[in-house]
């Protein structure tokens, strides 16, 4: 066990774990933030995604020790209110269904748009691909993305 | 966040699941006093809500908010909304009026099961009564205060108004008053015309929780002074355990348990060795030093192919009749033209995205607070009866808390991850979180059903069937662990569709006996049945050379919805334009748990890859509550259902699941999926049909009478891989 600073959206956290122990758990059991979820362990379905300083990572696959003073993003930090235009556009496509893979889905969602407002069919394609939902919202996440960007490309005008 | 006495607000919200606003207590009243040890008294989300309650589902406060419990599993089908919407629709108040709070599992609120598409179904008279009769006693309160006649006021939007005055009064002045009248029993029911609310569009109250990680799932529970569970079972899903490292396991710092639990599996008891640990990981790493051994020998020599030669045994055999119109055999005899083909499915993982797990908290003062993801929450009786406490106490003394579930699709209709989970609790007196890994998740089942599918079609001179027979063999889910039933078990044959005119058709279930458990599974027999059936009648079509879809236009002239639905599919889908050589379309329609949906798959081939750019859907679900989530759970069962299509199958071999993970149980993406879905809604009086699971059986016949249209090549065992067609 080794003790451990982690910045958390904004907030900086003490927390005690094995240094191998996946961020994930450390940041839902030591932290107490669950919205980032387990869906697989193994960096292939997507519902651990968080930024950290800004990229998009897996942190399942992450031990807590990479994580260590790191600027680390979860859904609870991209907005205070829902307010941030990737979760207003989810709730006027009316995206989620069971919604468990949805904070994964936002946050690549939400790094997409920052490395491209506008981005083509193909690009959320490619971005987008590696989140699973098993509920099949994929059109609506589609949809959801081209009004965001719509949003986020004129507020950058 | 600051923890106020070891009790963190955030968390508590969450685990009560009711939101920051409707928390009219103060906060750190509650808390207080209490200490990490003390046993804190468990409270759930009705407890914090305000007011009179005419009925466990209405509660309305005399400052003014109403409330209305929503007391069934929410897994995604949107039910959470669904029901408060009919009861708010003949209550007259508004939506925006009515705060819709999660209530915990208790008897106090009926029946709280989801499975078989059935709540709507079942609930939607009753609950239209259960507004209607509400308003009633309003409408009554308000006319006894004026001293007028009910029929001189009128109810709207929360209040009662006296006709042609100025005079109302709101539903929070009345209540008091109310609650001392007789419900009526047969309150008036508004006309269908009149409906503010129901049969339109309506924004979901938990989606603004889905978007920014606060919805409160079963994984999610934070009990304090958690501790974390992980099991090691068979992998043959039967074998006795006979030995395992228990000092090993110890050693491995921040486990502080090893203990063997036991689950029930349709009769076969299974049994386990939990590993439990101060932290999630720690437990995964005690458990990998487990070296579980199993006497399983005689589950080894069983997999997918031995399973399936065994079904080609009984395939001869004559089975239980389903339905048998005309004389199938006699028809064989005096046929020009015989076609005989096999239809194969194999067995598949639910795979919810969120994974099998329970909390539970035993506590030493004898009570009990559970946190059921589970689509049958009422666990009272079965745990009451293990501790010891009378079945009259269960409610009081046992608190199941009801959180969002990240997907059900049937799995969760199995309590076994609570019975294992409470064992544990029950034996270390503390709260224990179990999470089954993705793998156990994938491996360990029960599954969705492997089956065979005997067709034959029977042609007479002028190339037109004259008979057709379907003979299904399979493992049945109700009979598994009871032997001797001797009859047709009632699900089996879900979308075997024998309204087709065709002078001769034979419908039959040979059973086959497996140890490999099966399980509800979204559409259940409709997912095997359904590709089978239409993959086929498709193939009798084009035999008979007509077109697929006007083929059974002509022959359901008997059942005119399945006509309309047709009719309108053939439209919107522009069935008849003629593709480009690289594109292909297909069609099927399937009745299930009472709506009919027909899909159309349009498949192009570009550049050297099939993708499937659109497909039309048409539904007929009677009436229907919100379009919105009819929409969004067609687009659900495509998903699934080409995912069961097209990606991998569970293979058993040496008795066990081959595939454990998303790397080799590979699932539908973004990439991959739909690029477009068009649903279109049949408008009708009928009664509402189900809408979780109809989406389901139509759309992998539908994709496989697309790929003939597009390559001449007939798939008839799933999955396939569309990229090598």
């Amino acid at each position: 066990m080794a003790k451990y600073q982690l910045k958390i959206n904004g907030n900086t956290h003490e927390v005690e774990a094995d240094p191998q122990t996946p961020l994930l758990w450390v940041i839902r059991d030591e932290v107490g933030l669950t919205g980032t979820k387990y869906g697989c362990g193994i960096a292939q379905c997507g519902a651990c995604t968080v930024h950290m300083n800004g990229n998009p990572i897996r942190s399942c696959s992450v031990p807590v020790a990479a994580a260590s003073t790191q600027s680390i993003t979860t859904i609870e930090g991209i907005s205070e209110d829902q307010s941030h235009p990737v979760q207003k556009a989810w709730i006027e496509a009316q995206v989620p269904q069971c919604g468990y893979c949805q904070s994964g889905q936002i946050m690549s969602a939400v790094s997409l748009l920052k490395r491209k407002p506008s981005p083509s069919d193909e690009d959320i394609d490619s971005a987008m691909s590696g989140n699973i939902c098993r509920c099949g919202t994929y059109t609506r996440i589609r949809k959801a993305i081209h009004t965001a960007s719509k949003e986020i490309s004129n507020g950058s005008n | 966040m600051e923890a106020t006495n070891g009790i963190n607000r955030r968390k508590f919200l969450k685990i009560t699941g009711i939101s920051g606003a409707m928390l009219a207590v103060g906060f750190d009243s509650l808390a207080a006093g209490l200490s990490k040890d003390s046993v804190v008294k468990a409270i759930m989300a009705e407890d914090f809500v305000d007011g009179t309650a005419l009925h466990p589902f209405v509660i309305i406060s005399e400052e003014g908010p109403i409330t209305i419990m929503a007391t069934i599993p929410e897994l995604g089908q949107g039910i959470n909304q669904g029901i408060p919407a009919i009861i708010a629709e003949e209550l007259e108040v508004d939506l925006e009026q009515v705060n819709i709070v999660k209530s915990s599992a208790s008897r106090k609120y009926g029946a709280q099961s989801i499975g078989g598409s059935r709540n709507t179904r079942m609930l939607y008279t009753p609950m239209r009564k259960l507004g209607a009769s509400i308003k009633e006693v309003m409408v009554q309160a308000a006319a006894n205060r004026w001293g007028v006649g009910t029929s001189d006021c009128e109810a709207k939007s929360g209040m009662v108004h006296q006709k042609g005055t100025q005079k109302s009064l709101s539903y929070g002045e009345l209540v008091k008053e109310a609650s001392k009248l007789d419900m009526p029993e047969k309150p008036m029911l508004k006309a269908k015309k009149d409906f503010k609310i129901i049969g339109k569009p309506m924004p979901r109250p938990d989606l603004s929780l889905k978007v920014s990680g606060r919805a409160d799932y079963g994984i999610d529970a934070q009990p304090e002074g958690l501790l974390y569970a992980t099991v090691e079972r068979c992998p043959t899903l039967q074998g006795t355990l006979t030995s395992y490292d228990k000092d090993a396991v110890m050693a491995v710092p921040g486990v502080v348990k090893v203990m063997t639990v036991t689950r029930n599996v349709y009769g076969n008891e299974n049994t386990g060795v939990a590993v439990i640990a101060e932290s999630y990981f720690a437990a995964t790493q005690g458990r990998k030093k487990l070296n579980a051994q199993w006497d399983n020998e005689a589950f080894t020599k069983i997999s997918s192919e031995s399973i399936r030669e065994e079904m080609l045994e009984l395939a001869d055999q004559d089975g239980y009749e389903h339905v048998e119109k005309g004389n199938f055999n006699q028809s064989q005899m005096d046929g020009s033209g015989e076609v005989e083909v096999l239809y194969e499915l194999p067995y598949l993982s639910h795979t919810c995205m969120e994974p099998m797990n329970a909390t539970v908290h035993v506590k030493t003062d004898g009570t009990c607070e559970v946190w059921a993801p589970s689509q049958r929450p009422q666990i009272q009786r079965q745990f009451a009866s293990e501790l010891g406490i009378p079945e009259n106490e269960a409610e009081d003394k046992i608190k199941v808390h009801m959180p969002y579930l990240g997907g059900g699709f049937g799995r969760r209709s199995m309590n076994d991850s609570l019975v294992e989970c409470f064992q544990i609790s029950k034996e270390l007196k503390k709260p224990v979180k179990l999470i089954w890994s993705r793998e156990d998740d994938t491996t360990q089942g029960p599954f969705r059903q492997q089956t065979m599918h005997r067709m034959k079609a029977i042609f007479g001179e002028d190339g037109k069937p004259i008979g057709l027979q379907h003979k299904m063999i399979s493992q049945a889910i109700t009979t598994q662990g009871r032997p001797g039933r001797n009859r047709l078990p009632f699900e089996v044959m879900e979308g075997i569709n024998t309204h087709y005119d065709i002078d001769n058709i034979s419908s039959r279930f040979v059973e086959y006996t497996g140890q490999v458990p099966i399980h509800w599974w979204r559409s259940v027999f409709g997912s095997t049945n359904g590709f089978a059936h239409e993959g086929f009648i498709d193939e009798v079509a084009i035999q008979a050379n007509e077109d697929p879809l006007q083929f059974r236009i002509e022959r359901l002239r008997s059942e005119p919805r399945f006509v309309k639905v047709l009719e309108r599919l053939k439209k919107e889908a522009n069935w008849d334009q003629k593709l480009p050589d690289n594109e292909g379309k297909g069609m099927a329609i399937v009745e299930s748990f009472g709506s009919i949906v027909a899909h159309a798959v349009f498949l192009k081939k570009e550049n050297g890859k099939v993708s499937i750019p659109k497909v039309v859907s048409v539904v007929d679900c009677g009436t229907y509550i919100n379009p919105n989530q009819v929409e969004a759970q067609l687009e659900s069962s495509i998903v699934y259902g080409l995912t069961a299509a097209m990606k991998d199958p569970i293979t058993i071999k040496d008795g066990a699941a081959v595939q454990a993970n998303f790397d080799t149980y590979r699932m539908l993406r973004m990439n991959e999926a739909p690029r477009a879905v068009e649903v279109h809604i049949m408008e009708n009086d009928e009664a509402p049909g189900g809408m979780g699971e109809p989406g389901l059986p139509p759309i992998a016949p539908a994709l496989t009478n697309a790929v003939y249209d597009l390559t001449g090549k007939r798939i008839r065992s799933l999955p396939f891989d569309l990229q090598k067609v």
